[in-house]
């Protein structure tokens, strides 16, 4: 995967995302600026627009004046449980991009064989994306009362030519051993990871161990890296440009995780901004900016909802 | 016949023992530590000839050591197999990696509790050692729910998480590790060791504590202290515990990646024996650069020793 560095990147993007960058949080000006440079704009969903199960203060209100000065409004979730036709029910009415979709986008990309399959650790969703592009998958969490017996031989598909890896609170030896077997014993079998995130937000009051885990289970017996088709990787970018004709120079991610959503749009050459409604805290955003290789974002906001205001501005000022 | 003995970074080709070296190996350290799957034993049967390799080198006034990065049983536990298999061991010659995490966590005084992830080896281990611990076994059939209002409640009093190897391990007990690891000050994160696979049968290689140090390492993005081979902790302890230095002992074993290199790191001899993972053409290979000083198809060659005793005298 390759990182472009947090400085050419900043380049990429005017002088007014430069000069917002030495700010610790956006000012009214700065807001003006984004809704005026930015047409298109990504975000991550939990810690930025909820957490878990609740929707973020004042956040739908922006989302919505920002659909009404014409923005192009999208969704990137490194969550790789669900697919994306499930998040419809979140009152989401835009184009969302799971980490699960991503990994079955990414297959299909490469000309993944049919006539192989690929074995899930993770959720229901992997498999529906897989199957939506045509490849057969098993495992998941159909597997989640299988329990290794070591009193006989355990055996595997040799026709298995990916394992698929996501967030998996039924993760068990019975999964990692099958999945380790597939990636040691067929040949070109491929490693791939939705993510790798440490945490999520998977209930509104506490962070859970993430993909991060499955994927570091695996990788403790395989000993290789797998391809990680979700943020930070860009991957994903070709995909939204040729479908939505955007140019990452005109658009922005907001998300509240450094290492995956302002990576990621690092990466991509967009800009970025972070929102503190998630993850991240002061001390880590101050470390970060402090550092020579630290992952700076361009603007900072306590949160996506703190938009809505000066959005209304920019809206009375259209009419 | 030239003997010559390889430099301890290995720029020469792994030496066969003859007679000559096997003797020589025996009389220039007063100490052997033994790797114990596939040198002493493979699965639950003892290798031929080793019963009495060991009663020579006792003879001879060797000390003895036995080393597992095994850590499901206790030295206890690990004692009742030795002698089941009609091997003369005491228990403190025993270094499972149950006890070099217990170990470890006395040599720095530890004062708080212990989350463990593992089996009954290292709970046994932290109880003789006084010290306080959760988790283990008693965690082996809990499961979360993630829906709306699930919560995870941790002790704040848990001041390290020592991973050992673990056939139930499972969600509930990688996130109580990381709440531990991420939420209490301070909190250490130990490995008892590392180990990719690991060959509970013979028909197949397993998932070793690789995985469940994976685990942790990608939920919390922080590595582990690993206490077992090859890190250095055990051998230190080793080393201390019977006064000895560095120069007067010997490491036989069988894996490559783990025993052998734990051996030179340490600066001590090394011997590795064909009857475990390793065969001649893995050590030979100019793909390999991890060279013992010595090798041998299995440890019973030292008798050899003693013919020649016999035959001399």
């Amino acid at each position: 995967m390759t990182v472009v560095a947090a400085d050419a990147a900043v380049s990429q993007v005017d002088a007014a995302a430069a000069a917002a960058s030495t700010r610790p949080r956006c000012s009214t000006e700065d807001m003006l600026q984004l809704l005026q440079d930015y047409d298109c704009w990504v975000f991550d969903l939990d810690g930025t627009i909820w957490r878990g199960n609740e929707v973020i203060e004042g956040v739908l209100e922006a989302l919505e004046l920002l659909r009404k000065l014409g923005k192009k409004v999208l969704f990137m979730t490194n969550n790789s449980m669900k697919s994306r036709g499930s998040y419809l029910d979140k009152c989401l009415q835009d184009d969302i991009y799971c980490s699960s979709y991503s990994a079955a986008a990414y297959l299909d990309s490469i000309g993944f064989d049919r006539s192989k399959k690929a074995y899930v650790v993770g959720e229901r969703g992997i498999m529906q994306e897989l199957a939506a592009v045509g490849i057969e998958s098993f495992g998941g969490p159909d597997d989640n009362e299988k329990r290794a017996s070591f009193s006989s031989e355990m055996l595997h598909d040799t026709q298995v030519g990916a394992v698929v890896c996501g967030v998996d609170p039924n993760l068990s030896y019975y999964k990692v051993q099958y999945a380790s077997m597939c990636l040691l014993l067929n040949p070109g079998c491929l490693f791939i990871a939705t993510n790798t995130d440490a945490r999520g937000h998977f209930t509104p009051n506490l962070e859970w161990a993430g993909a991060g885990a499955t994927v570091g289970a695996i990788k403790g017996v395989v000993e290789r890296d797998p391809i990680v088709t979700g943020k930070p990787s860009p991957f994903l970018m070709q995909d939204i440009a040729a479908k939505h004709n955007v140019q990452p120079a005109k658009s922005i991610m907001v998300g509240d995780r450094l290492d995956t959503d302002i990576l990621w749009g690092l990466n991509t050459g967009m800009a970025t901004l972070l929102v503190m409604t998630g993850v991240t805290d002061e001390q880590l955003l101050v470390a970060q900016r402090g550092s020579s290789n630290g992952v700076k974002p361009h603007f900072v906001m306590d949160s996506f909802g703190d938009l809505r205001r000066v959005a209304q501005q920019a809206l009375q000022q259209q009419k | 016949m030239v003997s010559c003995k390889a430099v301890a970074n290995g720029t020469t080709q792994p030496r066969r023992a003859d007679t000559d070296d096997k003797r020589k190996l025996i009389d220039s350290v007063d100490c052997f530590i033994f790797d114990c799957d596939g040198v002493i034993w493979r699965g639950d049967s003892v290798i031929d000839g080793v019963p009495e390799t060991l009663d020579m080198l006792r003879a001879m006034g060797k000390r003895l050591v036995f080393v597992t990065n095994n850590s499901t049983k206790s030295r206890a536990g690990y004692l009742g197999k030795f002698t089941g298999l009609g091997l003369n061991v005491n228990a403190e010659e025993i270094y499972s990696s149950s006890y070099a995490a217990a170990a470890y966590l006395e040599s720095i005084d530890f004062k708080k509790k212990v989350y463990v992830i593992g089996e009954s080896g290292i709970l046994e281990e932290l109880d003789l050692k006084g010290i306080q611990h959760l988790g283990g076994p008693e965690d082996a059939e809990k499961v979360v729910a993630l829906k709306k209002g699930e919560y995870m409640e941790h002790d704040e009093d848990v001041g390290a998480v020592v991973v050992g190897f673990d056939r139930h391990i499972n969600y509930y007990k990688i996130q109580y590790a990381t709440l531990c690891i991420r939420e209490n000050p301070g909190c250490l994160f130990i490995a008892t060791n590392r180990d990719a696979v690991t060959h509970l049968t013979d028909a197949q290689e397993w998932a070793g504590n690789g995985s469940m140090v994976g685990a942790i390492a990608g939920s919390t993005k922080r590595e582990p202290i690993t206490v077992g081979k090859p890190a250095e902790f055990m051998l230190d302890n080793i080393a201390k515990t019977f006064g000895l230095k560095r120069q007067q002992i010997c490491m036989v074993g069988d894996r490559l990646d783990t025993d052998i290199l734990f051996g030179k790191n340490g600066g001590l001899t090394t011997c590795l024996v064909l009857s475990g993972v390793t065969d001649e053409e893995t050590l030979l290979s100019p793909e390999n650069s991890v060279h013992p000083d010595y090798y041998m198809s299995q440890l019973s060659e030292l008798l050899a020793v003693k013919e020649a005793a016999k035959v001399a005298a």
